[in-house]
């Protein structure tokens, strides 16, 4: 039926989700969630905020990573 | 249908970790188990998986259009009323699916029946469209299954082919718990299929994202998402902090806002008022429906929103004979006529059909000695023979 089929992965197993965190790091300055980036010019601003998503993954399922413990996927 | 048992490839777990499939063995238990297959019919694919599957899906989206013309429906599947012009607008911007996965009960004699529909955040993708296909071929080359034998499963071409309309140029992000190994294995396996049809990508976790002063979300870097995959549900963003920023964003979430009608459990009441009698589908009502009476003492009761099986109840004759404990629950219940899954050598089977832009173009297999399908089921391949 569909023998011609031909599946190829051109990354995964690869370090396919390397980009995950950049390790940013909140700057003093901007309140609590919120986060500083350098603009062109070299200056710090407090461009966004951030963990507004997430939260309601925790109150099902804890702190705790991992499989059966906390996941959106189903 | 058939449960076959054959050996299994002695390096496959070799073969699973060199393609990225780290979450064959889950607590330390098998998740991918190729100690036995299921065998079916081409008929039994064509007839009574594939032609029922587009059937259903074609059924749920006359149901989408009802309920964003008539609020009440909207009501009954507990959906806040602030994302109710979202999800119209999602819905009347045709904004288009990727995938989604029926759960079906089908046990090769009668009709298969819709137990739910995973619209928003399916998982086993990757075993699915993949690693299924990977045991065929080195099963047929090895003797291990008949060399004629075939499966149902253009899943992964067709997810290449749905990228390349959806987004191909432009960059996609993917999102979800990326501490989760399965979840992040299919934001991987996703954004492998989204590169191939020529988006770039980036994997950011939900927790990541940001919103932007002067509105939009961005990511870390600050860059402006503005195609999104997500593995993470439409109720769980409603609830979460930035939910009510969605309806302030450009942002083109996939799957799109209206599939939050879909991945609710109360669609099955609704479908059966619509549809009373389908062959494909079960008796069905929501708790409180004095009509509820009708199923008797025999049925499942599941909530209008849980994952992997969660707060799912059999009762037989009044008495619960099988339940999962969760968190779920809090916005009510569905009853649905019961319909155990056959049981193979004393393992329940369920049969999940996928969709890739609404096309039904695969199946996938899970076990278990429970007759509620959970998180740690088993992943068996299927053939056609």
């Amino acid at each position: 039926m569909k023998r011609s089929r031909r599946v190829v992965l051109t990354m995964m197993g690869s370090a396919a989700a390397g980009a995950v965190s950049l390790g940013f790091v909140p700057y003093g300055d901007c309140g609590a969630g919120r986060i500083a980036v350098r603009s062109q010019d070299g200056r710090i601003t407090c461009r966004a905020t951030y963990g507004g998503f997430g939260g309601t993954l925790h109150h099902f399922h804890g702190h705790g990573h991992g499989h059966g413990h906390g996941h959106g996927g189903g | 249908m058939q449960r076959i048992a054959c050996s299994e490839r002695d390096d496959w777990r070799e073969t699973a970790e060199a393609c990225g499939f780290d979450f064959h063995t889950i607590d330390g238990e098998r998740y991918w188990d190729e100690r036995a297959y299921y065998a079916f019919t081409l008929d039994e694919i064509e007839q009574k998986i594939e032609a029922p599957t587009g059937e259903i899906d074609a059924m749920c989206l006359e149901l989408v259009g009802r309920a964003i013309r008539d609020e009440d429906y909207l009501k009954r599947l507990k959906i806040p009323e602030t994302f109710w012009s979202l999800i119209a607008e999602s819905w009347e911007r045709d904004e288009r699916s990727l995938y989604g996965r029926l759960d079906l009960s089908f046990d090769g004699n009668g009709p298969a029946k819709l137990l739910e529909y995973n619209a928003d955040t399916p998982t086993s993708i990757f075993e699915s469209a993949v690693f299924q296909w990977t045991w065929l071929e080195q099963a047929m080359e090895r003797r291990i299954i008949p060399k004629a034998a075939d499966q149902y499963n253009s899943i992964h071409e067709r997810l290449i082919a749905t990228w390349n309309e959806l987004g191909r140029g432009r960059h996609l992000h993917l999102t979800g718990t990326t501490g989760s190994e399965e979840d992040l294995g299919t934001l991987a396996y996703l954004e492998d299929t989204a590169i191939q049809a020529g988006l770039t990508t980036t994997i950011i976790d939900i927790e990541d994202i940001g919103w932007r002063d002067e509105g939009g979300f961005v990511d870390l870097t600050g860059r402006d998402i503005e195609l999104v995959f997500k593995l993470y549900p439409y109720e769980w963003m409603f609830r979460d902090a930035f939910g009510v920023r969605l309806k302030d964003a450009p942002t083109r979430w996939i799957e799109p806002p209206w599939k939050a009608v879909l991945s609710n459990k109360g669609i099955l009441p609704l479908l059966w008022e619509m549809f009373p009698g389908h062959p494909n589908l079960l008796p069905a009502y929501f708790e409180d429906d004095p009509r509820a009476r009708e199923l008797g003492v025999s049925y499942v009761r599941k909530p209008l929103y849980s994952r992997e099986g969660a707060n799912v109840e059999l009762v037989s004759k009044g008495v619960a004979f099988a339940e999962q404990q969760g968190p779920y629950g809090a916005e009510g219940f569905v009853r649905q006529a019961l319909a155990p899954l056959r049981s193979f050598s004393q393992q329940f089977a369920i049969v999940g059909s996928w969709l890739v832009d609404h096309t039904p173009c695969g199946v996938s297999i899970r076990e278990d000695a429970s007759p509620i399908t959970g998180n740690n089921s088993r992943f068996l391949p299927h053939a056609i023979l």
